[in-house]
């Protein structure tokens, strides 16, 4: 038991002023080295929590504190951890999945929101930060009429401070644009790396798909999409470097898929990938137990991993290794670099979420497309 | 006997601004200052807040635009430039490749430890064979310039030769030099390009961190925090060898780890005889001709890689 909770019950019991007394007095979890203690409090059947990493039971169950209305739970995480869950409250037949309201840190995707559990030692990174000294770029909306998909489709695009026409710059598509920009903070993470030349000024395209668990799910017209009507459109509108080695293309989750498929399915147009989780499913023998959202996935990884070719010279991945997917990643990263590709993977002590794949942005960026910092003596 | 032409090399600008104790000097006469900031790029006319610092005139060379606008406008100048730095970026790649691993080696030697008499000359060695890649390398790229410059410098080609004709006159009407910081690859570059060395070299100076490495005879890139972790110092090229002695180290206590003696130590070692000099932020140095005579807050790092006040 967490030493604070042992010595609250250290007399078997504690009344109700002295667990309000706990409560205001503690930050919760409760971090105690290695063992993180998460406490409920309230009337419940049951309570469980619920955090989705590979490596643990997916509920665990929460122990009533005597006769107390104070639950809690220990798991061992290792330093530097982080990892995103909520409680399940169970109250005689209804469950009902609710955010830690002991803890205010919270983390947001596209289904709602986690709270969030930073292991001992876990920092966020500055880079990631509001910075009221970093010169911020701006983003324009750009439309691009669609002969693969029949629509017109929506492309925000970021272009750095100073942006000037007669510049040339690097470009980056990014799958998950709009989620990047408000889950990872991702215009931030450019205006401070760019600020701080850690990458050169660049532009980015944000893509967003309405259908993205059929579009990246190595769908060829996205692949088509992305290369023979976004990038034309965006070369005439911005004044962009016409070179691959400055051309890439990132995405996290199926977003990685998508990155991969699109630069397989065109070598030589993207010199750079940046893949986060890539949802890279594949079935060496018998059928995959991924569900048919996965079907096409299995479908592409396989050939792929076949027959590989060359989609990049450079690629960074990234993955947490909480996360169910960190099987496919590592099995990718050979196959990669047995092509010649020049590969930096990196592996984080956190799971499928927006704030690992913000968390990376700085070195896989910053790999891809090293800044001037080396260079420039202000 | 000529009077001694007065020199100033300064850290970065920010937060604190000393280009005025520079020009408070009474070896930088009353006049306008030619002002180069080739190395702020896009950004190298932004230069009001530099005016209001200097308190005097200020006649901008322009070497960034005057280099954008000639290669851009002369397709064969522009197709022997690329090539020039294509050759001189793959060169910088192999370089970078062979120092990488003698750097590794010669720190392995320095913290190694053993008999000390069958130690200390590997330990001589391992510095010895990184020195002599720096000359092998500097040479090379010299030769690569050299090329170039046959066919593109302003003895040659009419269209070099008019733009170094029209800096030559705006240098003609200033009494001071002002070479300021920023991207000091493009800034050596630039000035290469038009032959500032041969214009300025009587000419009193000021400038400031990657102004201030210009000056020197070679080149020496180097950052300890950048994003993927440190890198081995490299030797990029030569610069205008005003300043042969000194290798500067502009902003080191933020891009160097200084309390890692045993890599300060390798830095002077390499670079000896040349003194390894720190510029940070609110340090000065004065040169008569090639002799330093003022040093304010700037540190020279010993073989030891202990950083010493500099004794004059």
């Amino acid at each position: 038991m967490n030493p604070g909770l042992r010595k609250l019950f250290r007399d078997g019991t504690a009344d109700a002023s002295a667990i309000d007394t706990f409560i205001s007095e503690n930050q919760f979890p409760l971090v105690d080295g290695r063992d993180i203690t998460f406490v409920w409090r309230g009337e419940a059947t049951n309570v469980y929590l619920r955090c989705w990493i590979s490596g643990l039971d997916t509920a665990q169950p929460f122990q009533r504190l005597s006769e107390s209305d104070l639950w809690a739970v220990t798991i061992e995480l290792p330093p530097e951890s982080r990892i995103e869950y909520k409680f399940e409250v169970v109250s005689g037949d209804t469950r009902q999945l609710v955010l830690d309201p002991l803890n205010e840190v919270r983390a947001h995707d596209p289904f709602g929101a986690n709270s969030v559990c930073q292991g001992a030692g876990y920092r966020r990174p500055g880079w990631t930060l509001e910075d009221p000294l970093a010169r911020s770029g701006t983003l324009k909306t750009m439309r691009i009429r669609s002969r693969v998909f029949g629509d017109t489709r929506t492309t925000r695009v970021y272009l750095p401070a100073r942006f000037r026409e007669n510049a040339r710059y690097p470009l980056l598509v990014v799958h998950d644009g709009d989620d990047y920009l408000k889950f990872a903070q991702l215009k931030t993470v450019l205006d401070n790396l760019i600020t701080g030349l850690e990458i050169p000024s660049m532009v980015v395209a944000l893509t967003q798909s309405d259908d993205r668990l059929s579009e990246y799910a190595a769908d060829k017209r996205h692949a088509d999409y992305l290369v023979e009507e976004l990038l034309p459109g965006l070369s005439k509108r911005f004044p962009l470097i016409d070179d691959p080695a400055a051309r890439g293309v990132m995405g996290a989750s199926f977003g990685g898929v998508a990155t991969l498929h699109a630069a397989w399915r065109h070598p030589g147009v993207f010199g750079n990938l940046l893949l986060q989780s890539g949802s890279y499913a594949f079935s060496d023998l018998g059928r995959h137990q991924r569900g048919p959202v996965f079907d096409p996935v299995v479908e592409f990884m396989n050939r792929f991993r076949e027959a590989p070719g060359k989609p990049a010279e450079r690629v960074y991945m990234s993955c947490g290794i909480y996360e169910s997917l960190i099987y496919e990643n590592r099995s990718l990263l050979p196959k990669l670099q047995a092509q010649g590709i020049d590969v930096l993977y990196e592996e984080a002590r956190d799971a499928h979420n927006w704030e690992n794949w913000r968390d990376r942005l700085r070195n896989g960026l910053s790999w891809l497309y090293p800044g001037p910092v080396w260079m420039v003596y202000e | 006997m000529t009077d001694a032409v007065e020199r100033w090399v300064l850290g970065p600008q920010r937060p604190e601004q000393n280009i005025s104790r520079a020009f408070s000097s009474s070896g930088l006469a009353e006049g306008p200052v030619a002002v180069i900031s080739a190395g702020w790029q896009d950004a190298e006319a932004e230069l009001d807040h530099v005016g209001e610092l200097v308190g005097r005139p200020l006649s901008d060379l322009r070497l960034y635009q005057r280099a954008e606008r000639l290669v851009q406008g002369d397709p064969v100048l522009k197709e022997a430039y690329r090539q020039r730095q294509d050759r001189l970026i793959e060169l910088q790649r192999f370089y970078r490749r062979r120092m990488r691993q003698l750097s590794a080696a010669a720190r392995e030697l320095q913290a190694a430890e053993g008999d000390p008499a069958l130690l200390a000359p590997e330990r001589r060695h391992s510095i010895a064979q990184l020195r002599s890649l720096d000359t092998h390398h500097l040479n090379r790229v010299e030769a690569i310039h050299r090329d170039f410059e046959q066919q593109f410098s302003a003895a040659v080609y009419p269209a070099i030769e008019e733009q170094v004709d029209q800096i030559r006159s705006l240098l003609d009407g200033c009494s001071a030099l002002l070479i300021t910081g920023g991207n000091v690859v493009v800034l050596v570059n630039r000035m290469r390009l038009f032959g500032i060395g041969d214009l300025v070299s009587n000419l009193p100076l000021v400038a400031w961190s990657a102004g201030a490495m210009s000056l020197t005879k070679r080149i020496v890139l180097f950052h300890d925090y950048t994003p993927h972790g440190r890198r081995s110092p490299e030797v990029m090229g030569a610069g205008l060898g005003i300043l042969p002695a000194h290798v500067f180290l502009p902003d080191a206590r933020r891009r160097l780890r200084t309390r890692d003696a045993l890599r300060t130590g390798m830095l002077a070692r390499r670079f000896s005889p040349d003194t390894c000099v720190t510029l940070d932020n609110g340090s000065a140095a004065s040169f008569h001709d090639q002799q330093m005579v003022v040093a304010e807050g700037v540190r020279r790092i010993d073989k030891r890689g202990k950083l010493q006040k500099v004794v004059l």
